[in-house]
């Protein structure tokens, strides 16, 4: 079997070194971390700057009678208790990294709220501003708004859903319950089923003129889909788009097909709004994905040598957040990354580490809940597993045509439909064998992994298929490959401590280790936000 | 006390004290207990009594 290279810390840790300390079974911590006077300063100082953006958004067009009237704002309390678990053991510059990562993250997020609230026909009741924002889908490249920017494209699932998920793990189960009783089956992925079931519950917030949807990721977001459109177009008059990527995006005969239905697309929005496609402001954009591509891929570079630094859930948050939310879009990410990269080549040259040594160096793949709990900074801390990537920040790698010419016109609706069938997580659960299994074993020769950790979703039938294929490779290529079940946003199926289980079970039975901190081997955060 | 020593001192204790409240709140995470233990029950009881038109 491959054995990554033992790495030792060879400064030691301040502050806090039992993590378990922090835990005493109920919805939020026992108290904070003790990271050392300097880094628990800093860790204060980002706190009140959390508190800062909440407070900025609390007093927005809307806010009050949105926290009145939408369940998943109560899910909102928890931020600074969401960057505790995502900064969990952290000192120095991955500290730093997380918190300007996932800092701005929050203040994305914040900023959709209101956006959302203030065009909402219930409590902003922003009429005119509503007029300029298109619904789209939470599972897109919002590549086909890069020429918009007259337009406001608002991922409203986002903050009802998937953000407010990362908060509180219990936050989607109300949403669950309600689809399940309308008699929609309880094996469907809970993320397209408790989107499904706040539309039907009438919970989202209902702005914009028309909507687009996707069909990605997978047939539970189809009839998600379905259940939301009908709603917006028959109740509430929202005319709604269904932009179609072609399932076998590898396949050179399908990115005409692609292509065309992003014009289509634009089609619909120039005529439905009344405005037209900016080639401008497109290409602008396009040079901003270009960037975050290179940074990206800078990035896993230095994963992949001996001192990773940006790693784990706020990595793939980071990605996820400015490639489909942002995609190129706002000119607020550019900084952000510059701020990053500093950090990261700081930390990589003065070799900071995360733990007090690196045993295994680890690709997550799969379908991934490592948002909801802190599953990976665990990984680290508890047994000295350093998660390099994942499957979800494996996405774009080429840049697209930035230049405005005529041809790189023809060629931009190609590149649209390029962002589009390459969508975070679609782009390896659709698209055949080679995405999915072979550049796994490719990524682990690159970022020389001697483990993976096989995210096992239970309701996803999307790579249910590859299961033994994954076995057998990973046995051939003296991979490790620890399988780990869990239900996504549903903690009645998995509890996080059952999920944590089972990577313990592998840590202890195949691979004969102790843990690093065995105060964290069973952490009692079952019940916690 | 001369006026001069004085308004800086105040300012200093001022600031001291609310630092030292903010980081009270903050170490003991009473931020996060305060929520979980009135805000998110009180909302949650009042989510539950709202009127819903479900539709599918």
């Amino acid at each position: 079997m491959k054995k990554a290279e033992t790495v030792y810390n060879s400064k030691k840790r301040k502050g806090d070194k039992q993590l378990g300390v922090l835990f005493n079974g109920g919805k939020v911590r026992r108290r904070r971390e003790w990271r050392g006077l300097k880094d628990t300063l800093y860790d204060f100082g980002r706190w009140l700057y959390l508190w800062g953006i909440m407070a900025d958004a609390s007093v927005s067009r809307g806010f009050v009678q949105g926290m009145f009237r939408y369940r998943w704002m109560a899910n909102y309390l928890a931020v600074p208790h969401m960057l505790d678990k995502f900064t969990m053991g952290m000192r120095d510059e991955p500290l730093r990294i997380t918190h300007t990562a996932m800092d701005f993250v929050v203040k994305d997020v914040a900023q959709c709220i209101k956006n959302s609230l203030r065009g909402d026909r219930r409590t902003g009741k922003d009429k005119a501003y509503s007029d300029t924002c298109v619904l789209t889908d939470e599972n897109a490249m919002t590549a086909f708004m890069m020429g918009f920017p007259m337009l406001n494209a608002i991922l409203r699932e986002v903050p009802c859903m998937f953000s407010a998920n990362l908060l509180n793990q219990y936050s989607a189960m109300h949403y669950l319950d309600v689809a399940q009783e309308h008699g929609i089956p309880g094996d469907v992925c809970p993320m397209p089923e408790a989107e499904a079931g706040m539309s039907i519950d009438d919970d989202f917030p209902v702005l914009g003129k028309i909507a687009v949807q996707v069909n990605t990721t997978c047939d539970g977001s189809l009839m998600g889909n379905g259940l939301i459109a009908k709603r917006l177009e028959r109740e509430y008059g929202i005319k709604t788009f269904q932009l179609v990527a072609p399932m076998r995006h590898k396949e050179e005969d399908v990115q005409e097909y692609a292509a065309q239905d992003i014009k289509n697309a634009i089609a619909f929005i120039e005529e439905n709004m009344g405005v037209k496609w900016d080639w401008k402001a497109y290409f602008e954009c396009a040079k901003r994905v270009n960037q975050t591509t290179r940074d990206r891929w800078e990035w896993l570079q230095i994963n992949s040598t001996n001192y990773p630094q940006f790693i784990g859930s706020v990595f793939s948050l980071y990605n996820d957040t400015n490639y489909m939310g942002n995609c190129g879009r706002s000119a607020a990410f550019p900084p952000i990354n510059e701020k990053i990269m500093k950090l990261v080549h700081q930390g990589y040259e003065r070799k900071t580490m995360m733990a007090p040594e690196y045993r295994h160096r680890c690709i997550v793949w799969g379908v991934q809940p490592q948002y909801v709990i802190d599953m990976l900074y665990w990984m680290v801390n508890c047994w000295g597993v350093v998660p390099l990537t994942d499957m979800l920040s494996m996405v774009i790698d080429k840049e697209i045509a930035e230049e405005d010419t005529p041809e790189n016109r023809e060629q931009a609706y190609y590149d649209m439909a390029y962002l589009n069938e390459n969508m975070i997580m679609r782009n390896r659960t659709h698209g055949g064998y080679k995405v999915l299994v072979d550049e796994l074993w490719e990524l682990c020769e690159r970022m020389n992994a001697d483990m993976v950790m096989m995210w096992e979703h239970m309701s996803c039938k999307a790579l249910t298929g590859m299961h033994g294929q994954f076995e057998e490779q990973a046995r051939e290529r003296g991979i490790h490959l620890v399988w780990v079940c869990h239900d996504l946003c549903d903690p009645r199926v998995y509890t996080r401590q059952a999920i944590r289980d089972q990577f313990n079970e592998y840590m202890r039975t195949v691979m004969r280790e102790e843990p690093l901190d065995p105060s964290i081997e069973v952490q009692p955060d079952d019940n916690a936000w | 006390m001369n006026k001069c020593i004085k308004i800086p001192l105040m300012a200093l204790g001022g600031a001291g004290s609310v630092f030292a409240v903010l980081f009270t709140i903050y170490f003991f995470n009473l931020d996060m207990k305060f929520m979980a233990t009135f805000i998110e029950p009180f909302l949650s009881r009042h989510y539950d009594r709202m009127p819903r038109n479900q539709y599918v």
